[in-house]
């Protein structure tokens, strides 16, 4: 489970890569998400601005070099030019080449505002061949309004050959209106010039600029994406370790993780360890009863053993029930806490070892042999406490009922599960009272000496932890106990 | 046969010295840990009943100093929590019996019966490998004056490996001396003996011969006289 981008905990079938529509879906519900898209969001917003600052400063810039141009060649023209006393324009010859070359692309034209606001044409250059620059109709009104400046505009349609269309070519054309000396009447001058060539360069510029910010844009989302991938790696690994402690792979929250989700892994941890804790108090005070409530019940035992009569037997008997009282509800009540312990796992190996060395040890007399077997590194989910009562109670059973010998044999049966055997070579036991051995579980073993609660308690923590019990022949002639128990993989 | 009784209760206290007077037993009576402690230590008891709930200083604090100081008189161990995980504790500590309450007290005098056949004629010869010693009539080990806690088939394997240490023991031979006739025998049995052995003893006092089978020796520098 080394996937496992943005899914919540629950859904264990991460390994699979989704649709995208988990990433373009709603963005609130994951933070991976909400990351790309906020950042993808502010990153377009700056390529756009960028690109369109860019373009316009560069035709801006490119505008105003041809302005340049155009003001220079009015200039030129104002220089040249003669105002007669009659009012007559002439204008010296312009030995410039490009003005004397048809449609050479630089053109000039002087005007003068004639009646109903119109600009009347009254010297153009030879450039021209006859054709006109195209004057837009409100031109006079705003050169009347603006007098001396320069107003630039743009000619799309570029010049017109007799009126019968646009030659094409599309034309910056500046006007400007001045006064001439010896004439009362404002002359306006313009000069055009050949704008192709700077749109097509503009164009190229702008092509190539969106072309660089939308590479450069979809760099930034890729790298965004594996940033926040990267980045949030390690909140999967600590969700991953959560769900390891929650299935009993782990105890604790055990990695070192970035300054910003140390704190919440030791939080973790601390929880953890204040679950134990309580379950810690749970069994000190169970226990304490059980301490409290056990020694004068042996007084009280063994008074009423000492002496015979109906008073006695009464004791006798109203102890005994007491006794099993205590014991069923001590038990339950560590069950309770049991249930809320996470992450605990027991290795079987050594409880089996210490279980066997005392034991034989208890029943030295008899000569009982109890041969182990597990392997290597199977542990149980769950309490090392709760693994030495269950194995413990079903062991003293094999070993108080065994004639010689007690086999266990312990063993993985994938699926998280694995099975503990306990045979003995005894008596064993007739089917039909197995049942209610395991139901009552109380009594079997009252024959021999002992306490004798043994079963009822495995039974009860066997389903405390979700396994299962089953009492069968064994082929060594006596009881076999199958006992199924979560396992942890380790 | 001298006893000695650790129980704090006052009641249970004067009920099992009763008891045990009648069965025939001389009895001391400790009602705190320290004086258990100090009894144990000077008078020569033959069996020892200890309460694992005490004043002052605990029973398995109590028997562990006993066992410490060399006492070895077998000791039943009272006890009202009934949990494994404290019998395993006091069988650490050094006890060789227990008793959950409340308890009958035909029992307890049972019990302290078996425990006297037991320890009846410990002093014998010991077999000694290097820091491991073996007291076959005891039937218990030690390895570096560390009590051994061992199994019987484990037992049995040590046993046999150090009346024949130095030579080399097929699996075989090793698994015949093991078992009894009727024992199902598989082939790694004797592996994962010795792997338990090994855990125990530490890694390199039995030697693997390829082959042929297992040699038990005494570790470097290690003198069979400590």
């Amino acid at each position: 489970m080394t996937d496992g981008a943005g899914g919540s905990v629950d859904d264990t079938a991460s390994g699979e890569p989704r649709t995208w529509g988990r990433w373009f879906g709603r963005p609130g519900r994951s933070l991976t998400r909400r990351l790309i898209w906020l950042a993808s969001a502010w990153i377009i917003l700056a390529l756009v601005l960028t690109g369109w600052t860019l373009t316009n400063q560069y035709q801006e810039s490119a505008l105003r070099r041809l302005g340049h141009v155009l003001s220079d060649t009015i200039d030129e023209v104002v220089v040249s030019t003669n105002a007669a006393a009659d009012g007559s324009i002439t204008v010296d010859e312009v030995r410039d080449e490009a003005s004397l070359r048809a449609l050479s692309g630089k053109y000039w034209a002087v005007a003068e505002p004639g009646p109903r606001g119109h600009l009347r044409i009254l010297v153009r250059s030879p450039s021209l061949a006859g054709e006109s620059l195209t004057i837009p109709d409100d031109l006079p009104a705003r050169l009347a309004a603006a007098r001396g400046a320069t107003i630039s505009y743009n000619d799309p349609d570029g010049l017109r050959r007799g009126g019968e269309g646009p030659l094409g070519v599309p034309l910056r054309v500046a006007a400007s209106m001045k006064q001439l000396p010896g004439r009362t009447e404002p002359v306006v001058f313009l000069a055009g010039v050949d704008r192709s060539n700077i749109d097509s360069d503009t164009r190229q510029f702008a092509t190539f600029t969106w072309t660089a910010l939308l590479s450069l844009g979809l760099g930034l989302v890729i790298a965004v994406f594996l940033q926040v991938r990267i980045g949030l790696r390690p909140l999967y690994a600590l969700r991953n370790e959560i769900a390891d402690v929650r299935k009993g792979r782990a105890a604790r929250i055990a990695h070192g993780y970035p300054l910003e989700i140390q704190p919440l892994a030791e939080q973790v941890n601390r929880l953890l360890d204040h679950n134990q804790e309580t379950v810690e108090r749970q069994r000190t005070h169970v226990g304490n009863l059980a301490h409290a409530l056990k020694t004068p019940l042996s007084v009280m035992l063994a008074e009423a053993g000492a002496h015979e009569g109906p008073l006695p037997d009464l004791v006798r008997r109203q102890t005994e029930v007491m006794k099993a009282q205590v014991d069923h509800h001590l038990r339950r009540a560590r069950a309770a806490a049991r249930a809320q312990m996470l992450g605990e796992i027991t290795l079987i190996e050594p409880v089996l070892d210490e279980m066997a060395v005392m034991l034989e040890r208890v029943f030295e007399d008899k000569g009982v042999i109890i041969d182990w077997r597990a392997p290597d590194g199977l542990a149980f989910r769950g309490e090392r406490q709760d693994l030495q009562e269950l194995l413990g109670n079903l062991m003293e059973n094999a070993c108080k009922w065994a004639k010689r010998r007690v086999r266990i044999s312990a063993g993985a049966t994938g699926l998280g599960q694995m099975v503990v055997v306990v045979e003995d070579d005894g008596p064993g036991l007739p089917e039909d009272q197995r049942e209610a051995a395991l139901e009552r579980g109380a009594r079997m073993d009252e024959s021999t000496p002992g306490s004798g609660l043994g079963l009822s308690i495995v039974v009860e923590l066997t389903r405390a932890y979700g396994g299962r019990i089953s009492l069968s022949d064994s082929e060594m002639g006596g009881l076999k106990a199958v006992l199924e128990l979560p396992a942890a993989q380790s | 046969m001298r006893v000695l009784l650790v129980e704090d209760d006052a009641d249970l206290s004067r009920q099992l010295k009763g008891a045990l007077s009648d069965a025939g037993y001389a009895v001391d009576h400790a009602a705190d840990g320290e004086e258990a402690h100090f009894l144990g230590d000077t008078e020569p008891y033959d069996v020892i009943v200890l309460d694992l709930g005490l004043p002052k200083i605990d029973g398995v604090s109590v028997l562990e100093r006993w066992r410490r100081e060399g006492k070895t008189a077998p000791v039943l161990i009272l006890t009202a929590r009934g949990a494994w995980s404290d019998k395993v504790s006091g069988f650490d500590a050094g006890a060789d019996d227990y008793l959950t309450k409340p308890f009958h007290t035909e029992e307890l005098l049972a019990r302290l019966r078996a425990l006297l056949r037991r320890s009846a004629g410990i002093a014998s010869s010991t077999l000694a490998c290097g820091g491991l010693r073996l007291d076959p009539r005891a039937a218990r080990a030690s390895v570096n004056g560390e009590p051994l806690r061992l199994t019987s088939l484990e037992y049995r394997l040590l046993h046999y490996l150090m009346m024949h240490q130095g030579r080399v023991i097929s699996r075989t031979e090793l698994v015949e001396h093991l078992y009894d006739q009727d024992f199902d025998r598989d082939s790694n049995t004797i592996e994962v003996f010795v792997g338990r052995l090994r855990k125990k003893i530490g890694p390199d006092r039995i030697e693997t011969v390829r082959g042929l089978g297992y040699r038990l020796t005494s570790l470097p520098g290690e003198s069979d006289e400590t």
